[in-house]
């Protein structure tokens, strides 16, 4: 380490405590406190990244989070490292490997430079005009642009650190914690109001924290001491959080915030593990005070973009806070005073300021005085016209301005340099009170947007509200928070604030030089490159929307979403354009306000908690039974059982033909169930369901099928009534919710006058579903009590139960076509029941089955599933379901869609059944069906909807929609795949058993 | 993330929230006796206003019940929420 | 015999949270609209069933917690036999859904209730729920329905840093899974 860039700093550097890292390879050293930029600095390494599109060596400009140019790589390891993150917000800590990005292969030699002498060559939306013709080219240039553009690489990994999200309510919420936001949260905490104060740094205090000067007073005590007594006293108020190293992301409607609270970055390597990385907080803010700061303007003049070149508050802060001198030789260039702050800061800590280059005619505040006292050179009314040196400036040259700013006179001279600070004056950060929705208004004065109107409970204070002098940063702050949390406290009124004053302003939004426009690289966006000369190209190529021209040159659309660039794009454009600054308005600020990593977007919602997963009653059983399991919504459903050596389509052949031939067992307690009771109950059944359930007798179950008011099929199911006014609706897995929520919005808004409630009782039972020719005999030996005869218990019924006590239902209803039961019985004894028929069932060899099994055998019988075979263009005609719909009723969910022009066409597509030719040949769900395959184009008739390889026919079946396909039967059809056509035969969609046979056989 | 005041439960996050459409849509009461054209009226015609617009809301995650909402599309703000067959604030 | 299983069967302790899964006690919902629904109810427990949104009435052996205008749920705070939960559970539905004035419903197994106990257990909940608990966690008895990491739960606020969360039973390994990782991070 360079020894002499440091100077003895005390205060917020611990210089006992040194902590090494590397950079691009090479270990340094800092202290505890430093950015990795500070530390950079201390190192004398100004250089750490190149230009995205000419790959022009870049250095660090700024020190926070407006950082265009010092953007790196952290980590060491490839799969792990983070790109894009800013050395300047960077907090060093023992282990910290970073690297340069963009450039290749390092950052001293980068060949992608050699686009900077192609610069003319290469003019805006050079990319969109140049590589968009012939599109097939662009394959081949894609790669190599990827190569030598981008900013930075991708972990290939997924991230292994912990994140995190809490929610928080609070009554005020105050971004920023400079001199503003401190008083604003004092005041309001005392006032009782529930208080959050955030900030982005480690320490609160802003820049005011190391105004160390004269001119900035407050009862006779430098500024920042008598902030700091402040800050000490927020520690013993109630009601205040304070939370520093958070940054406010985004800012909603409704005061809703998210902030990215940072808990381990600034951590030694190894005291990270195991903790919390990065926190987001969503907070819901009843009012948010908003003192952000402002952000210093570079200037726009040629070359002005080399390493070295930096904003001048940077230069103070790095002196004043981390004890760094940014060079030895310090030049600075301003239109504005705060320069003269930097001025006085450097030469007080002992560093050479060469002279002040200044574009005004003169200025007369305590300031200047104070820096002209200390012998500091200015010259006004002048202007840098060139700066020289490749990876470091070494030289300025400067000329005297024209009367009119438009142009230079005189001669030039050079002054030989190490650093120079520039100083455009402040844009105040808006960026949150816009991204609320927030409308700006144009100060002509000193050329800023300021916030205007707000829907939100919500006040800027302080220099993000256009306040810059401490005199009226404390008055306005004070009356401001006084109006807007209608309190009345006067503790401040009576400070004594000594404030240098500005009254000289100007401003040149590019500044002249003695080159044409053409032959200078005045920089107007770092991070993308884009110069003045840009800007005014897409103006002269016709656009005239801000937002066009941004997206044309790229203008603040890189990581730092042009914190530095957008006001002189906007000035620029104004003036070429001719109109004024707040007529244009601005180019919108979007959140996130810094990139967030997506792991602190997702938090712990990754891996197990990536998605909801509901488990049947039953789960533990079917686990224990290696069953593969199949995700139905959210519902993790058995699939199928694979034995040993099986795969699923043997496993499935297996289950199937067990559940014909002997008995299978099905877990359906997935199957939703509302519990429907009142007067009305079979009115309303009648108005939701399309058949007719008046005549339904107590103890009968029956199927009904669930329109939308547009005719389509929606939802189906069986019902079972248990009472006079009772009854038990089922739905389909998927379904439930939604079916539930439709049926209660219908008696809230359009029936309200029936007597009918509904609950839900889904998760109440567990439904465990026998089937097949020994079901009868295995119910018999699990409820030995009940009377299964046909007479008594006939398909489509219901009984009463016990199984060892416990109440249960039985329903002998069938989704197979065999006979089969299922038994309804509290959760909580699903699984016992379920082993009890496995066990009974032993000597029939019953067969756990899983959903594919289902689908399979309800295939072979031609039973829908809502959702698979329908898609919500179907109705029930087009399923040739016209049995289901009543004639008598005079009104049904969806009944009169059912007769309108489109739902009564004959060409509709239409349900029915296919058989392959070759009957060994199984479709592919969702392949296409065509009657001709030579005409085109192809005219597509229908799909595969469901489709299976049948062991109890032995040939493969699938289920389809065809155009006209109710009138197509025994017509040839095909489907073409990707390298054979497939011949097929419309059929009937039942399958097997069409008499029912084996529903009604005598057992 | 709307905050929005159930006017059972009272103020709650949106996430609890489902939004069902434009309000005041009655099913007619005797569908049958339309014409294909009044009844694709009420089956798909909607406004789509940009501004002040009155729709359904359910409170999904709270109280599951159906009420009406004032809301101005075009910047969010929710002038008012009402029960279901209550009339709309006239202001 | 049948076997009874609950879904969690379990209880752990972190550093000022408790969460625990509380067995066997007796879950009705109940529904209805006029006054001799309440009057009824009141009769039948002795409990009027609160009508002010977001609370709940009780007494030592139940808790009837309002979930929206007509609908309640009941809960025992102490466990309770089966045999006890159906007569409870008949003894409603005759002089309720019988007489057409609301509707009974055993919903027992249909929700899994958690204890929730400690000083932290609200910081616990910040993590997955955007319900404002400023006011509610100084009402006890207070009740909200909301989401904790995006799935249902009714809350109920038993006593001072003491809740009882109802999942429905599908849902409550996920929930249980989720809580007890949120719980390592407090």
């Amino acid at each position: 380490m360079s020894k002499n860039l440091r100077i003895l700093n005390n205060k917020f550097i611990d210089q006992t405590s040194r902590i090494s890292f590397k950079f691009d390879g090479k270990t340094l050293y800092g202290f505890k406190g430093d950015t990795l930029a500070s530390a950079l600095l201390a190192n004398n390494i100004h250089l750490v990244g190149r230009s995205f599109k000419y790959h022009r060596p870049r250095g660090i400009m700024t020190c926070g989070s407006e950082e265009p140019n010092a953007i790196v790589q952290v980590g060491k390891d490839h799969s792990m490292t983070e790109p894009n993150a800013r050395a300047t917000e960077i907090e060093l800590y023992e282990g910290l490997e970073a690297s340069s990005q963009n450039c290749w292969p390092s950052v001293n030699f980068d060949i992608g430079a050699i686009n900077n002498f192609f610069s003319p060559l290469i003019p805006a939306a050079f990319y969109y005009k140049t590589f968009m013709w012939p599109a097939s080219f662009w394959e081949k240039y894609e790669y190599f642009i990827r190569k030598s553009a981008g900013l930075g690489k991708s972990p290939t990994e997924p991230d292994k650190d912990i994140y995190d999200h809490r929610y928080l309510h609070c009554d005020v919420l105050v971004v920023g914690g400079g001199i503003s936001g401190i008083i604003a949260a004092k005041m309001a905490a005392q006032n009782n109001f529930n208080t959050i104060l955030i900030d982005d740094k480690n320490n609160l205090g802003g820049t005011t924290i190391f105004q160390q000067n004269e001119c900035f007073k407050i009862n006779n005590s430098f500024s920042n001491e008598w902030l700091k007594k402040e800050i000490e006293s927020l520690n013993s108020i109630k009601n205040l959080t304070i939370k520093t190293r958070t940054t406010l992301a985004a800012y909603h409607n409704y005061n809703y915030l998210l902030a990215r609270e940072n808990l381990t970055d600034h951590l030694n390597l190894n005291e990270k593990k195991d903790k919390i990385r990065q926190r987001l907080w969503k907070i819901r803010a009843k009012k948010v005070i908003i003192s952000t700061g402002a952000i210093e303007r570079p200037l726009i003049f040629n070359n002005n973009d080399r390493p070295g070149i930096m904003l001048s508050s940077s230069i103070k802060k790095y002196i004043d806070y981390f004890g760094v001198k940014c060079g030895q030789k310090i030049s600075l260039f301003t239109n504005n005073d705060s320069t003269y702050e930097t001025a006085i800061s450097l030469s007080n800590s002992g560093v050479n300021v060469n002279s002040v280059i200044d574009i005004r005619d003169k200025s007369n505040s305590s300031i200047v005085k104070n820096a002209e006292k200390l012998g500091i050179k200015i010259h006004w009314k002048h202007t840098v016209i060139n700066t020289n040196g490749y990876k470091k400036i070494n030289s300025i040259e400067i000329m005297k301005l024209s009367d009119d700013g438009n142009g230079v006179i005189g001669k030039k001279f050079k002054e030989e340099c190490d650093c120079l600070g520039i100083s455009g004056g402040w844009t105040p950060r808006v960026h949150l009170f816009t991204q609320s929705g927030g409308k700006l208004k144009f100060r002509d004065e000193d050329n800023v947007f300021l916030p205007d109107k707000s829907e939100l409970n919500q006040v800027s204070i302080g220099s993000c509200n256009g306040d810059f002098e401490l005199n009226e940063i404390i008055k306005n702050s004070v009356s401001s928070i006084n109006k807007f949390l209608k309190v009345n406290n006067n503790s401040y009124e009576n400070l004594e604030i000594i404030s240098s004053k500005e009254v000289d302003k100007k401003n040149i939004w590019l500044l002249p030089s003695d080159k044409p426009l053409g032959k200078t690289k005045p920089f107007l966006d770092f991070q993308n490159d884009s110069t003045a000369k840009d800007v005014k190209l897409a103006l002269a190529e016709g656009f005239k929307s801000i937002e066009h021209v941004k997206r044309y040159t790229t203008t603040g659309m890189g990581t730092d979403q042009g914190k530095l660039s957008n006001m002189h794009a906007l000035g620029i454009i104004a003036e070429i354009a001719g109109v004024k600054m707040g007529e244009l308005g601005t180019t919108t600020f979007r959140p996130p306000y810094t990139p967030l990593t997506f792991g602190t977007i997702v938090g712990r919602n990754v891996g197990e908690f990536f998605d909801i997963t509901r488990k049947t009653p039953i789960h533990d059983w079917h686990v224990d039974n290696k069953a593969e399991f199949e995700n139905v919504g959210q519902w993790k459903r058995a699939w199928y059982y694979p034995k040993k050596n099986e795969n699923m389509h043997d496993a499935v052949q297996r289950e199937s033909k067990a559940a014909r031939d002997s008995a299978g067992i099905l877990d359906a307690s997935t199957l939703g169930k509302i519990d429907i009771q009142g007067s009305d109950a079979s009115e309303f059944l009648n108005r939701v369901y399309t058949n007719a359930w008046s005549k339904l007798e107590i103890g009968k179950c029956r199927y009904g099928l669930m329109l939308n008011e547009d005719g389509m099929v929606y939802d189906d199911g069986v019902t079972t009534r248990l009472g006079e006014n009772h009854y038990l609706m089922t739905t389909t897995t998927g379904g439930a919710a939604n079916v539930l929520s439709k049926l209660e919005d219908y008696l809230q808004t359009e029936w309200p006058e029936l007597d009918v409630y509904l609950t839900s009782v889904t998760d109440q039972y567990a439904t465990v579903s026998i089937c097949g020719p020994n079901s009868k005999k295995i119910l018999s030996k699990v409820i030995p009590d009940l009377n299964l005869s046909d007479e008594e218990f006939p398909h489509m019924s219901y009984k009463n139960g016990l199984i060892n006590n416990i109440k249960c239902r039985v329903m002998r209803i069938s989704f197979t076509g065999e006979h089969s039961y299922e038994i309804n019985i509290q959760s909580s004894y699903g699984k016992s029941v379920w082993e009890k028929c496995f066990e009974a069932g032993k000597e029939f060899n019953i067969t756990p089955y899983g959903t594919e099994t289902m689908h399979l055998l309800r295939a072979e019988k031609g039973f829908i599933i809502a959702g698979q075979d329908t898609d919500g263009t179907m109705t029930p005609v087009d399923l040739q379901m016209n049995w289901i719909i009543s004639k008598k009723k005079y009104d049904f969910i969806g009944k009169r869609s059912l007769y309108r022009s489109d739902t009564i066409r004959e060409d509709r597509k239409q349900l029915v059944g296919l058989l392959t030719d070759n009957p060994n040949e199984v479709l592919e769900e969702g392949a296409q069906i065509v009657a001709e395959t030579n005409k085109k184009p192809v005219e597509m008739l229908g799909h595969v909807t469901s489709s299976y390889y049948s062991p109890n026919l032995k040939k493969s079946i699938a289920l389809a929609v065809v155009k006209n396909g109710k009138n197509l039967k025994g017509q040839k059809m095909f489907v073409p795949m990707k390298n054979k056509i497939i011949n097929v035969t419309i059929t009937d969609t039942v399958f097997l058993d069409k008499e029912n046979k084996r529903l009604n056989a005598k057992l | 993330m709307f905050l929005i005041n159930c006017p059972y439960c009272g103020e709650r996050d949106q996430s609890e929230f489902s939004a069902g459409g434009e309000a005041h849509i009655v099913r007619p009461k005797q569908p049958t006796e339309l014409s294909d054209d009044q009844w694709a009226e009420f089956l798909f015609m909607r406004k789509n206003i940009k501004g002040v617009q009155f729709e359904r809301w359910n409170h999904a995650h709270g109280c599951r019940k159906w009420f009406n909402m004032i809301r101005d599309t075009s910047n969010d703000k929710i002038h008012a929420v009402y029960k279901m067959g209550e009339k709309p604030p006239t202001k | 015999m049948l076997n009874y299983n609950s879904p969690i069967k379990d209880s752990k302790n972190y550093s000022e949270i408790k969460i625990s899964e509380v067995e066997t006690t007796a879950k009705i919902n109940l529904r209805g609209k006029n006054r001799d629904f309440i009057t009824k109810v009141g009769k039948e427990l002795s409990i009027i069933p609160p009508t002010d949104p977001n609370t709940s009435s009780g007494n030592d052996s139940l808790n009837i917690l309002w979930l929206s205008p007509d609908e309640w749920l009941i809960y025992s705070n102490n466990k309770i036999d089966q045999k006890n939960i159906n007569d409870l559970e008949d003894r409603l539905y005759n002089s309720i859904s019988k007489v057409k004035i609301g509707s009974v419903s055993n919903v027992t197994d249909h929700w899994v209730m958690i204890n929730l106990k400690g000083a932290k257990v609200y910081e616990l909940l910040s993590a997955g729920c955007p319900f404002n608990f400023n006011k509610f966690k100084n009402l006890k008895g207070a009740v909200t329905q909301t989401l904790i990491n995006h799935t249902d739960v009714i809350i109920h606020n038993k006593n001072n840093n003491d809740l009882n969360i109802f999942v429905r039973r599908s849902f409550s390994n996920h929930l249980w899974s989720w809580m007890n990782d949120s719980a390592k991070f407090i």
